[in-house]
């Protein structure tokens, strides 16, 4: 391989390319190495020292998120004080909050639950002095657990970093460091606008959305791939799906830098999909009859609306008819159907509702 | 929020390179305005006058412990610093004798509103402790008469007048050549002791030769690391578009440490002809002192100086030396931390790399010196490298300040040569009170030397290499004389609150490891200790050392793992199971 480097982990040798970081070589060959405050789409953080790893040559140990491979490295991932340094940091965190799985919304997609489970820790050695905190459910769609968190900073990035809502940040300080929405108002009361970024990149259950709560345990969803129909960007999303009911919306995390919406969603593609789930959401065309809307094949409808443009348009000529488009679909359909309007009707009648 | 007050807080916008500097300063001015009080609303105020998010501002108002979110404090907050140096000069009992007196705890307020009591951290006045701020003033050497002194001229609102008698002396005639000097604070004064002298040398010198200079003297930053300037400023990178900022660091709290206040205060002019020097020699066109926010008086003797030194024409090659006021933060003294609160943000220290030197503030090449360092300068450019050498040794050169205190007759600053002896230091400030079972030699965060131990070896100078063969750090300078007065165990829980209590809070060793070692040494201060807690606090300094985001954690694992290998049995006396 031309320009590729060498880099050596847990003496494996890995060829690569160069521009990556150590976590990136590691991960790209199924080496574990814990994170909890770096996400692809937040990027290096340096909070949680969970990634330590030893590199031959440099003093201590170093942050494998932020560590460039560099061609000759050798790296060392699994030492009795690496062990020793993430031991502390699981001990830490499960002697002070509440971390207890059993009926929590990320069990067994926690990425805290993950690395206890490889440190073979099930409860902490010793416990501290801890206050409970009510949960903030004050807004639309998200629950804040507060006993949770683990003060990554990932929410607080992605609000302020990706989708710049600038609602989240740290308040106060050394133990009493929290998660503030504005000047620390409930969520609800807060300028947040419900986008759900938050709660994505959250690595555990300290932010999840209330509609998904009790709808099943993680490893029960299955996974669909779709594109958000609400507007022209074409988001992609990943819908979380139990017995084909929609249980709730990621963005695409899988190759998140090539798609439009970067792995983010509005309230609207977050949110927006609960009428996939009821009973009387419409399956087909309906063309009244007598009075009456009654279930038709899309041959029958279309025929009508041929049939009946035609007719106004013989009757009346084409300026009686106009065309109005929808900010649902793409520019490709917008443009088809102005096509339509003036090449086929022969009128200039058409609007656009860039609204929803 | 007045008219008055936002046209204030744009007028410090326009001073800085970027706006969002201006948030402490202008959280500082509105609290004033309000009675020492800070609302929400007024957070709220702040941020949108600013242009910075509501969380922002509230997170910058939350982080820092001198601005009063949300708490009720009296006309006058008295505010008693309890730290070590504090504790081993009697500021328990003046804390207890003032809260008998006034009828409140800590953190409480006398039901007329008129006082506020607090314990506080580090005060950077460990010389003169006990100390009691009041509002923007301390008053030092407090005893049980003074407290009723001020008590009462407070009641009648007035600020008293209490003098101080400091103990200092020098014995280079450097940095504290002017200490002694009636007003060498004023212009004139210094001018007439031969004053900017050397700044007109230095703008007829090539920078580059400044630099060499510099490097050539061997002189290490004296805030507490001991890296060698010379070196620090040839990491500016050349032919760089962007702007280069110089920025003095003069948050000065260590606990231990009370030396750089003594140029600040009583000699500023030598500092801001350090940095005008340092500033024509890095290309820095606009510099920073960065003052702990404890310090505003000081800072006033500064903003009047640099006013002083512009008028007179003396920083023309500059644009200006801006006096950035913290607020309550320990680890803004370390360099990223302070430079991510010049900009208007939370103290929280960055990941290095990049190093300040190629991006630090608002991504621009940066250095930041201690106060010391900068006010080394002017001798350096003026006498030589080699001038500076002659005091000292390849263990370290030149002049430097130690500031003495805890259990010795005179605690106080004094300026000795590199590599004095630690014995002649210690005549120097009078010798030590009572019997002495350790001292603590470079601030709170090195490892504690016994007395057996300084009994070993060619006996401790104090330089650099020989501390370290010590197995401690020269850190700050800062020494602490411990007599057997006290006891080991309970100066190690208050240490580990101290760095509790001033934790940034953003990686979770130090955040949640520092939680959890106040819990066991109180356990084990308490007599609640159980069989294995001292294993446990020994093995969270041994994970936390070396693995913090910034070198606090280590500031903490260390000396508290020195007090219990080094006095382990007193911690073995207080388990009960």
């Amino acid at each position: 391989m031309e320009n590729s480097i060498k880099i050596t982990i847990d003496g494996q040798v890995f060829e690569t390319s160069p521009g990556k970081t150590v976590l990136d070589v590691a991960r790209e060959n199924n080496i574990y190495i814990p994170t909890l405050c770096y996400h692809p789409r937040t990027g290096k953080a340096g909070k949680c020292r969970a990634c330590l790893v030893e590199v031959e040559g440099l003093r201590g140990l170093k942050e494998s998120c932020a560590l460039d491979a560099r061609d000759g490295m050798v790296v060392k991932t699994n030492t009795e004080q690496i062990i020793q340094v993430r031991k502390m940091i699981v001990e830490l965190y499960l002697s002070n909050g509440e971390h207890n799985c059993i009926a929590c919304e990320q069990n067994g997609h926690c990425e805290l639950q993950d690395m206890a489970y490889h440190l073979g820790i099930e409860r902490p050695s010793f416990l501290m002095d801890y206050q409970h905190v009510p949960l903030d459910e004050s807004s639309a769609g998200i629950i804040r657990d507060n006993n949770k968190c683990i003060e990554c900073g990932r929410c607080i990035t992605a609000c302020n970093n990706n989708v710049m809502h600038e609602v989240l940040d740290f308040g106060w300080r050394s133990g009493h460091t929290k998660v503030i929405c504005d000047n620390d108002l409930p969520m609800g009361q807060s300028s947040c606008v419900q986008c759900g970024e938050c709660v994505q990149v959250c690595p555990v259950g300290a932010l999840t959305f209330k509609n998904a709560k009790g709808k099943g345990p993680f490893w029960e969803l299955e996974k669909k791939k779709t594109i958000c129909t609400y507007c022209g960007v074409g988001c992609s999303i990943d819908m979380y799906v139990k017995d084909d009911k929609w249980v709730y919306s990621m963005g695409t995390e899988d190759n998140w830098e090539n798609q439009t919406n970067k792995g983010m969603l509005c309230v609207k593609g977050r949110f927006g999909f609960d009428f996939l789930n009821r009973e009387d959401r419409l399956n087909t065309p309906l063309i009244r009859k007598n009075g009456k809307l009654e279930p038709a094949t899309w041959d029958e409808a279309l025929d009508l609306v041929a049939t009946k443009l035609n007719e106004t348009k013989a009757k009346y000529g084409p300026g009686a008819i106009g065309f109005f488009s929808s900010a649902r679909t793409t520019n490709e359909e917008n443009y088809a159907l102005m096509r339509l309007a003036r090449g086929v009707v022969f009128t200039n009648n058409i609007d656009h509702c860039a609204r929803l | 929020m007045t008219e008055e007050l936002k046209s204030k807080i744009q007028q410090i916008m326009a001073r800085y390179p970027k706006k969002e500097s201006a948030l402490m300063p202008a959280l500082t001015l509105v609290q004033k305005a309000n009675g020492n009080n800070l609302t929400p609303e007024h957070v709220v105020e702040v941020a949108e006058v600013i242009g910075v998010s509501k969380s922002r501002a509230y997170g910058v108002a939350t982080y820092y412990t001198m601005f009063n979110v949300d708490k009720k404090v009296g006309k006058y907050h008295l505010q008693v610093d309890t730290n070590i140096p504090a504790t081993l000069m009697g500021a328990r009992e003046i804390f207890d004798y003032l809260s008998e007196k006034l009828q409140i705890k800590h953190g409480e307020t006398t039901p007329d509103g008129l006082f506020t009591l607090s314990k506080v951290e580090c005060l950077a006045s460990c010389g003169t402790c006990p100390v009691v701020q009041v509002n923007d003033v301390y008053y030092e050497l407090m005893t049980k008469e003074k407290v009723d002194m001020l008590i009462d001229s407070l009641r009648k609102g007035v600020m008293p007048d209490l003098p101080v008698e400091y103990n200092w002396a020098t014995q280079c005639n450097v940095l504290l050549r002017n200490r002694g000097v009636e007003n060498a604070k004023s212009i004139e004064v210094y001018k007439k002791n031969g004053g900017y002298k050397t700044l007109a040398k230095a703008l007829k010198m090539n920078p580059v030769d400044i630099v060499n200079e510099v490097r050539n003297s061997q002189l290490r930053g004296r805030g507490g690391a001991g890296f060698p300037t010379g070196v620090k400023w040839g990491f500016v990178p050349k032919n760089t578009d962007k702007p280069i900022y110089l920025i003095c660091n003069a948050d000065e709290g260590e606990p231990g440490t009370f030396k750089d206040r003594q140029i600040l205060a009583y000699d500023p002019h030598l500092l801001i002809e350090g940095m005008a020097i340092a500033s024509h020699a890095l290309g820095c066109k606009t510099a920073f002192i960065y003052i702990r926010g404890e310090f505003a008086w000081i800072a006033r003797i500064l903003e009047k100086a640099i006013d002083e030194a512009k008028s007179d024409g003396q920083l023309n090659h500059m644009q200006d030396i801006i006096v950035h006021q913290g607020a309550g933060s320990y680890v803004c003294g370390e360099e990223t931390a302070l430079i991510e609160s010049i900009e208007g943000k939370r103290g929280l220290p960055r990941m290095k790399p990049p190093f300040p030197a190629v991006s630090g503030l608002y991504g621009c090449p940066t250095i930041v010196n201690n106060v010391e360092t900068l006010a080394s300068i002017p001798y350096i450019v003026e006498n030589g490298a080699e001038a500076f050498k002659k005091w000292g040794s390849e263990a370290g050169y030149g002049f430097k300040l130690f500031g003495v205190s805890g259990a010795v007759n005179k605690p106080g600053v004094y300026e000795c040569p590199m590599g004095i002896s630690f014995d002649e230091l210690i005549e120097l400030a009078g010798g030590i009170k009572g019997n002495m079972i350790g001292v603590i030699i470079g601030g709170l965060s090195v490892p504690i030397l016994t007395a057996e131990e300084l009994k070993q070896g060619l006996g401790l100078k104090m330089d650099y290499e020989s501390a370290i063969q010590y197995g401690t750090s020269l850190g700050s300078g800062g020494v602490m004389v411990i007599s057997d007065e006290f006891s080991i165990p309970e100066i190690a829980a208050r240490t580990i609150q101290f760095y509790n209590h001033e934790s940034c809070g953003q990686c979770t060793p130090c955040r949640m490891g520092s939680d959890m070692l106040v819990q066991l040494l109180n356990k084990i201060v308490e007599g609640k200790g159980e069989k294995g807690d001292i294993d446990k606090v020994v093995w969270f300094c041994d994970n936390i050392k070396g693995n913090t985001l910034c070198p606090t954690g280590e500031a903490y694992a260390s000396p508290i793992k020195a007090m219990i290998n080094k006095y382990r049995n007193e911690f073995e006396k207080l388990i009960i199971v």
